[in-house]
């Protein structure tokens, strides 16, 4: 189960950082388009950035929530 | 005549054994009847041809106590301190398991019956046996309806113990209370692992496990796993183990605060001159390739240890605040290091290295300082482990030979000179001497000791030199048992840690949730909304750089550690201080509760009183004082009767000569006939002198003054004519009344408890000054008449040192025991006074107010810290100041260093004060 835990975890918090990224990537690049302040080099970077902590969070978060649903089943 | 020792069940104290010695003297041809509660026996002296054992027991039984054969004789065990988990458990198919527990406390084949009732009655149990030799219970249960847990509490419910094997593994590589978590966390998920409880300040891991299912070894590598080390504690050299350990983490931390400090300042100086345009400078520290490899440098050795930390930690999908560290010092280097190698446009001509250099500095700073007041906290332990005499002389073959102390066995004889520390406790078989127990005790003035007396291991003798057979070595004598004790209450967790425990153990996921949003908040409003560009005093900037310059300070000023050191620190220099003061408290849920104490309840007999009786008064009515104690010493001297004992001692302390009577006869319930001098003398009760057609009645009101005050009065007649009156009671201890005022300064009510009748109870309590007197209390009612305290709202501490006060001891708030007393009643208390001073009690609960106060105080400014630093942080003043204000990543890391080492060092404040 610690196996299958482990597994759907990185997947949950991958797709779910990936989510978040493509979000801000969407806001960003309207900021970019809206705004002269802003510049693609800012929407990377802040991609990366965002990605690197929506991986730490989600990545402590997903585990729990898995292993209990794997335990219901 | 004719001895016989009858076995009884059910004597818990002095007052039952008096009972049951005057119904077998009650007896017709009974001269002589002693009782022992300990051995649950009496030993009767009677007369064959006037009455049969039958009847005696009969008359005993009356008592209400029961007499029981030797070969039923079934003690009641004394419940163990320690319970837990099933040795082995194997799963049958359809939902039918075994389990196998390892049992504690059973005496006899009965006891191992009890249990297997017991067990067998639990609804889902098929069959248990329970094997007396092995101390076995084999278990075969349905899964599906029951659990080993509910054996566990059925076994101990009916008094006995299901033992467990634990173990203490040291830790290191822990930074914070989230290290702590995560290495718990990891051993409970561990098989075969069914408690684990980790002390960041103590650096260890007390594990309760199953060996059949995973080993010592196995335990260490799953903490490994998570990356942390792990080893196994050896009492033997554990004080200069620990000192070793602390030293090299001191030294590593110096070393490495010494290289991030000596990089940082020309780092921040460079990076800072270029971006201020500070002329001062010089301009080759303004170069940014030396920026970086100076940054690098600081980054790969001092700074390792966070991102090696992280690492390790994120392999095994834990956290800790390594990771807040690394990410923000991670973050500033890698966007310093981009600016400098890549053109990423106008806005990223800065470079933040000295960020990322100031925050390795100041946190390497904070985890020296840490390193350093940490190894204070523990001084306690380290104080004690270090009392053990290394050494001891022992007497082989006639001659002395020295050998190390843990070679030392129980029954040789030791020998100890002047100035020397003794070994290990045993009883003085030779010489006399006066030895300084006040590390043990804390009393400071030195004990006398002469044959027969009991000596501890680790006090200092100080005048003479003494032989003594060793009677504890090892892990049993009393330093040892200090040593664990207050060991185990600095494992322990308070109930109020457990916030400290939540706080902490989601807070790194917490914080950086935050920084994700306030970084999402900054680059998408904040940064457009309050024009920073225009605003913002350090030239241009990009919106991604500003929003991770604030986002990288929530992450660094959030650091748990002063919440997870503000519990653990403070409950170890309280325990700490109480083992110096001879208090020990068993961990932090007792200093808890005493907080909340309004009562103290008083077991009479051996803890306000001396719980032996002692002469009191002479009244001579015809001849002098020491004539009429005389007579009465004489008549007394054939007599076992405590009150007899008393009549003697108190003539002896006179300097009274004491001959022997020409015939001695014991009047069962009445008093004693001797013939002395030619002269018949009685000495006893009204009924005796009654009986024996004296007149009373000139006596009888200074009879009834003298038992008004708690006194036991004889009258003393020769040749049919009283000639005196003699008092005999249980005298108070030396500061019994100081207690009691002291607790009444307090704001306590005091109560006392005890079996005697009401007359005497009171005049006790009148001595003393007690509120509440609750008298002819049996010895199973004293935990009752607590629970009738409590149900009226009181929190209620009891005081106490018999067996018979064990269960009051467990029903009250809290349990204090005083150190002279039995080793149940010492184990069923969370507070326990060695040097037997009622004076303590004060001082106990006074020391528990302080511990937690500090912890509050303690918690109340570590998260006062996160509370004012986050928001800050996060740049909510900067829309409100003129110029604009924003929170440094250095002073983040500044102020974050601060707040664990003024939390340790305010629980240091604790030191100070004295009791």
């Amino acid at each position: 189960m610690e196996n299958k835990t482990g597994y759907y975890s990185v997947a949950a918090s991958t797709v779910t950082s990936i989510l978040i990224v493509v979000l801000f990537y969407i806001f960003a690049i309207q900021k970019v388009g809206s705004s002269p302040q802003y510049t693609y080099t800012d929407v990377y970077a802040g991609m990366f950035y965002v990605f690197l902590l929506s991986m730490i969070v989600s990545a402590s978060i997903w585990p729990g929530v898995i292993e209990k649903r794997l335990k219901k089943q | 005549m004719e001895d016989v020792l009858i076995k009884i069940k059910g004597m818990m104290c002095e007052h039952c054994e008096k009972k049951v010695s005057e119904a077998a003297t009650s007896v017709k041809g009974v001269n002589k009847a002693s009782s022992d509660h300990k051995k649950g026996q009496v030993k009767v002296s009677y007369d064959t041809s006037i009455t049969d054992l039958e009847d005696i027991k009969k008359a005993i039984a009356a008592s209400g106590y029961e007499v029981i054969d030797e070969e039923e004789a079934c003690p009641v065990p004394v419940k163990q301190a320690v319970a837990l988990p099933p040795v082995k458990e194997e799963a049958k198919s359809g939902g039918i398991q075994k389990t196998t527990l390892k049992l504690t406390g059973m005496t006899c084949a009965s006891c191992a019956q009890n249990i297997e009732k017991v067990l067998n009655k639990i609804d889902g149990v098929k069959k248990a046996t329970v094997n007396f030799s092995v101390e076995k219970a084999t278990i075969e249960y349905d899964a599906g309806k029951v659990n080993p847990a509910a054996f566990e509490n059925a076994i101990t419910g009916i008094g006995y113990g299901v033992a467990k094997p634990e173990t203490i593994l040291k830790i290191g590589g822990m930074h914070c209370a989230s290290c702590a978590l995560n290495i718990e966390t990891a051993l409970k998920k561990t098989g075969g692992i069914t408690s684990a409880n980790v002390s960041f300040p103590l650096e260890q891991a007390k594990i309760i496990y199953d060996p059949e299912i995973v080993s010592i070894p196995e335990i260490k590598k799953a903490i490994e796993n998570v990356g942390y080390t792990a080893s196994e504690k050896v009492d033997k050299t554990e004080a200069d183990r620990e000192q070793r350990a602390r030293e090299s983490e001191i030294k590593k931390q110096k070393i490495n605060f010494i290289i991030a400090a000596a990089l940082a300042v020309p780092i921040s100086l460079g990076d800072m001159g270029r971006n201020l345009g500070w002329a001062f400078v010089p301009e080759v520290l303004k170069n940014d390739y030396l920026l970086f490899i100076l940054a690098t440098i600081v980054m790969l050795f001092p700074g390792r240890q966070f991102f090696e930390g992280t690492y390790k930690g994120l392999k095994h999908g834990v956290t800790d605040m390594n990771l807040l560290i690394a990410t923000g010092t991670g973050a500033a280097y890698v966007i310093s290091a981009a600016a400098t190698f890549l053109d990423l446009g106008e806005a990223y001509k800065h470079t933040y290295y000295d960020t990322a250099a100031l925050l390795i500095m100041f946190i390497v700073l904070g985890r020296y300082l840490e390193a350093l007041t940490k190894g204070k906290t523990s001084e306690a332990i380290r104080k004690l482990m270090g009392l053990q005499a290394k050494t001891a002389r022992i007497l082989v073959n006639g001659e002395e030979k020295e050998i190390l102390v843990e070679n030392v066995n129980v029954n040789d004889i030791v020998i100890v000179r002047p100035g020397e520390k003794i070994p290990v406790d045993g009883n003085v078989v030779d010489g006399l001497t006066a030895i300084d127990e006040s590390m043990i005790t804390g009393e400071s003035i030195p004990v006398e000791k002469t044959v027969g007396s009991e000596v501890i291991g680790a006090t200092m003798n100080k005048t003479g030199m003494i032989k003594f057979t060793a009677t504890k070595v090892g892990a049993d004598t009393a330093l040892a048992q200090i040593i664990k004790l207050v060991e185990d209450a600095q494992t322990q967790k308070a109930p109020i840690q457990k916030l400290a425990d939540i706080v902490a153990g989601h807070f790194i996921l917490a914080v950086h949730v935050l920084a994700l949003a306030t970084f999402i908040f900054w680059f998408f409003i904040g940064f457009e909304y309050f024009n920073v560009p225009a605003t913002f005093g350090m030239g241009m900037i990009s919106p991604f750089l500003f929003s991770l310059l604030i986002s990288i300070t929530v992450l660094i000023i959030s650091c748990p550690c002063a919440v997870g050191l503000a519990t653990p620190t403070a409950i170890m220099v309280g325990t700490g201080k109480g083992a110096e003061n001879g208090i020990l408290i068993k961990g932090g849920e007792a200093l808890e509760r005493a907080q909340k104490l309004d009562t103290v309840v008083f077991d009479k007999t051996g803890t306000l009183t001396k719980g032996e009786p002692s002469l009191t008064d002479v009244i001579a009515i015809k001849g002098a004082e020491n004539e009429i104690l005389k007579l009465a010493a004489v008549a007394e001297k054939g007599s076992e009767h405590p009150l007899g004992e008393a009549i003697l001692k108190g003539a002896k302390v006179r300097g009274i000569e004491i001959p022997d009577a020409q015939s001695f006869k014991a009047i069962p319930g009445r008093g004693i006939e001797v013939k002395f001098g030619g002269k018949r003398v009685l000495v006893g009760t009204r009924k005796l002198m009654t009986e024996n057609n004296m007149d009373i009645t000139p006596q009888n009101s200074r009879m009834e003054e003298l038992e008004n005050q708690g006194k036991t009065a004889m009258l003393v007649s020769s040749d049919n004519e009283i000639v005196g009156i003699i008092a005999v009671a249980d005298t108070l201890k030396e500061h019994s009344k100081e207690a009691v005022s002291e607790l009444h300064n307090m704001g306590f009510t005091v109560a006392m408890i005890t079996g005697d009748n009401r007359r005497t109870a009171d005049a006790i309590a009148k001595q003393v000054g007690i509120d509440i007197v609750l008298s002819e209390v049996l010895p199973e009612e004293k935990a009752s008449q607590i629970k009738k305290l409590q149900a009226e709202g009181k929190k209620v501490a009891m005081v106490g040192d018999g067996i018979n006060d064990a269960p009051a001891l467990m029903q009250s708030d809290v349990g204090i025991a005083i150190g002279s007393g039995t080793d149940v009643a010492i184990e069923s208390a969370q507070i326990v006074l060695i040097k037997s001073d009622v004076r303590d009690v004060a001082k106990s609960i006074r020391l528990s107010k302080l511990t937690l106060n500090k912890i509050k105080q303690n918690l109340f400014w570590a998260f006062f810290y996160n509370t004012v630093g986050i928001p800050i942080a996060a740049g909510i003043l900067y829309p409100f100041t003129d110029p604009p204000f924003l929170l440094n990543p250095a002073l983040a890391a500044a102020a974050m260093a601060t707040s664990s080492v003024s939390v340790t060092l305010n629980t240091l404040l604790m030191k100070r004060i004295k009791l």
